[in-house]
C-alpha cells in the first residue's frame, strides 16, 4: 500500500525515531511502513491520521 | 520510543531458558544413572524442567504484549516458521526410522531435547529473515 508518511514527516522535520515515539511504535515500524514493506493496522492508521490531522485514506492508498 | 525489550527484559526472558536448558541436563544425567528408582519418581524427575519451561512461557509472553505490531507480527512469522519445520523434520525422522533407515543419532525421533534445541534454531532464523525482511 502506498502511503505519503515520509513526505509529511519531512515536512514537519520529525526523525523517524520522534515519530515513533509519538505513535508508540518501534522506529523500525515506521521505516517499515514508509519503505512500503509494512502495511499499519487500521488503528495505528488511525492513529497516523489523527496526528497529521488528515483523513487516513488521504495518507494511505491501495 | 523504541518498542522492542531491553536488555534486561531479554536477559530475565533467557535466563529462564538457561535455567530450563540446564534442568533437562541435570534430570537426563540423573535418570540415566539411577535407573533403580520407581516409574513414579522418574516420570516426575524427567517433568522437572517443565516447570521452568513454564516461567520461560510466562516471560515470553510479557514481553510479547509489550512489543508493538511490527515487532509482534516478527515473531508470529518466526515462531511459525520454527513450528512447521520442527513438524516436517521429525515427521521425515520418523518417517525414515518408521521403514527401517535408523539414523543411529535419531534412534528414537528427536525426543524432547532435540525437538526443543530446534524449534530454538528455527525460531532464531525465522527471526532473521523476518527482521530482515521489514528492514
Amino acid at each position: 500500500m502506498k502511503n505519503k508518511l515520509r513526505e509529511l514527516r519531512a515536512a514537519r522535520e520529525w526523525s523517524q525515531s520522534d515519530l515513533a515515539e509519538k505513535l508508540g511504535v518501534s522506529r523500525q515500524t515506521i521505516n517499515a511502513i514508509e519503505t512500503e514493506k509494512y502495511d499499519p493496522s487500521l488503528p495505528l492508521a488511525f492513529k497516523i491520521g489523527q496526528l497529521f490531522k488528515q483523513p487516513i485514506e488521504t495518507i494511505f492508498e491501495v | 520510543m523504541d518498542c522492542r525489550p531491553t536488555l534486561r527484559e531479554q536477559f530475565k526472558f533467557n535466563i529462564w531458558l538457561a535455567v530450563t536448558t540446564a534442568t533437562y541436563l541435570v534430570t537426563l544425567f540423573l535418570v540415566q544413572h539411577f535407573k533403580e528408582w520407581s516409574p513414579l519418581v522418574q516420570v516426575s524427575v524427567t517433568l522437572l524442567p517443565v516447570l521452568p519451561g513454564l516461567m520461560y512461557l510466562g516471560k515470553g509472553l510479557r514481553l510479547l504484549r509489550q512489543m508493538d505490531e511490527l515487532q509482534r507480527r516478527i515473531q508470529l512469522e518466526a515462531w511459525f516458521f520454527a513450528a512447521i519445520g520442527t513438524v516436517i523434520v521429525s515427521a521425515v525422522i520418523n518417517v525414515f526410522n518408521a521403514h527401517g533407515l535408523v539414523w543411529e543419532t535419531f534412534p528414537h525421533g528427536l525426543e524432547i531435547g532435540g525437538t526443543y534445541l530446534l524449534m530454538f534454531f528455527l525460531w532464531t532464523l525465522g527471526v532473521a529473515f523476518s527482521t530482515r525482511r521489514y528492514q
